[in-house]
């Protein structure tokens, strides 16, 4: 059998999976690695507001990509973009979002992570919080400490917000 | 404009063109000063006796990949348009000035309206192809269909709907959906909410968040209840409101900005 190559001539080594390469190929479509573990995709990306687009459509795109059916494509975007924003507002300046994607055969589970001058979590009681539990299906935020590099005395809290999109039941495959 | 205003113009299509009972409103209105508060009455007299002639117009047009309910909001925008530019004095019969006036605004949407940054035509076809199969796939399988459905069902390539579904991010509805004022709002739909209130409570900012709310759109507020409070899907509330569901996506998307923006610039938080 012929070694998968993506567009860019990279090989591919599980399928169905992206090329790591910076040729945008994607196989098919991806739902975990060939070995059945997930896959993590990771942006690290200045905490301003304007960067929410870059952000919301690549949630999009990981959907999409995962075969996900297109409410819950759009669901997982409007998601994202809403748990971004509430942790960009309340982010250390300068501060760097750390967004994690992990992609398993029945989920997108969702982190975003941000340095914090404040120990304080986004309220549950928010209208914001309302939007995050109607569109996913798991929503969870919790502030720690920053570890080994990452600890800055100007922001010595990290505040969480994790999120989970469940494939819908009933699809094929 | 209710109901019962729309249906009484419908009585009177058994007359040559149906709106000959219109046209003494004209130069009653330009007999009129600016001010007078009977304008207006004028104004949504004829813009409500003539809307059959806007959905008639819109109707031609249906069918190429824009939702019907869009195109009545442009032909009727088109024909508010033609009310207010329309001076009786000139001779013409409103109709020959309307048609062409009404006609030309949902060309114009068809044109440029619709789509906010250059996107190739071949990707607009493509989106509007995934648009409409997404549709009927939704009808036949009771939720909204996978990427790969579509793809199985329009013989294209998984890379081939990534591509039409991203086009789609492109696209634009703001005009038609700005260009109508709350008041103009002549969406029935409408009634059938304003129950936001209840559901609400409960929510901390609640108090800040209901003036927002309030002052939204008539349709962006219905589709934000209808997700957030009735928790419908977006192909559910597509289907209700009869658009499409990338257009309730794109509506949704911008009214939650729009709420945070207003929240974030609220004094009192």
């Amino acid at each position: 059998m012929d070694p998968i190559r993506c567009g860019g001539g990279h090989d591919v080594t599980s399928t169905p999976a992206l090329c790591l390469k910076d040729c945008g190929y994607s196989g098919d479509m991806f739902e975990g690695t060939e070995d059945g573990s997930p896959e993590e995709i990771e942006l690290r990306i200045a905490a301003v507001l304007t960067n929410l687009p870059i952000i919301r459509s690549l949630a999009a795109s990981i959907a999409m990509r995962a075969d996900f059916d297109l409410d819950s494509i759009a669901d997982l975007r409007l998601a994202v973009d809403e748990a971004c924003s509430t942790l960009i507002t309340q982010s250390a300046p300068n501060s760097t979002l750390r967004c994690a994607f992990r992609v398993s055969a029945d989920e997108i589970r969702f982190v975003v992570t941000v340095p914090s001058t404040s120990d304080s979590k986004p309220s549950s009681d928010s209208f914001g919080w309302r939007v995050l539990t109607t569109l996913t299906d798991h929503t969870a935020t919790w502030v720690d400490g920053p570890l080994g590099d990452d600890a800055d005395a100007s922001s010595p809290h990290l505040v969480h917000i994790e999120l989970a999109k469940r494939r819908m039941e009933g699809l094929p495959g | 404009m209710t109901g019962t205003q729309s249906s009484r113009a419908r009585d009177h299509e058994s007359s040559a063109t149906g709106y000959e009972h219109l046209t003494p409103m004209f130069a009653e209105m330009a007999a009129l000063p600016e001010d007078d508060p009977r304008r207006a009455e004028l104004r949504n007299e004829l813009v409500t006796g003539h809307l059959p002639l806007a959905e008639h117009i819109a109707a031609r047009f249906a069918n190429r990949g824009v939702p019907r309910e869009d195109l009545v909001q442009v032909a009727t925008l088109g024909l508010i348009n033609a009310v207010d530019r329309f001076q009786p004095d000139r001779g013409t019969d409103f109709l020959s000035f309307a048609v062409p006036t009404v006609m030309g605004e949902v060309r114009r949407h068809f044109r440029d309206a619709s789509w906010s940054m250059h996107v190739p035509r071949r990707l607009k076809e493509l989106n509007l192809a995934i648009n409409a199969a997404s549709a009927e796939l939704s009808q036949r399988l009771g939720r909204a269909p996978t990427p790969s459905e579509l793809g199985k069902h329009l013989d294209l390539s998984p890379e081939q709907v990534y591509e039409g579904l991203e086009a789609g991010n492109a696209y634009h509805s703001m005009s038609l959906d700005e260009a109508l004022s709350p008041d103009a709002d002549s969406d029935p739909l409408g009634d059938t909410l304003g129950q936001t209130d209840e559901s609400l409570e409960g929510v901390e900012n609640y108090e800040s968040l209901r003036p927002l709310i309030e002052a939204l759109p008539e349709r962006e507020r219905q589709i934000l209840t209808l997700r957030f409070f009735r928790h419908m899907t977006q192909t559910q509330i597509a289907d209700r409101i009869g658009i499409s569901q990338m257009h309730v996506s794109r509506l949704l998307s911008r009214t939650l900005e729009n709420l945070r923006k207003g929240l974030l610039t609220d004094p009192e938080l």
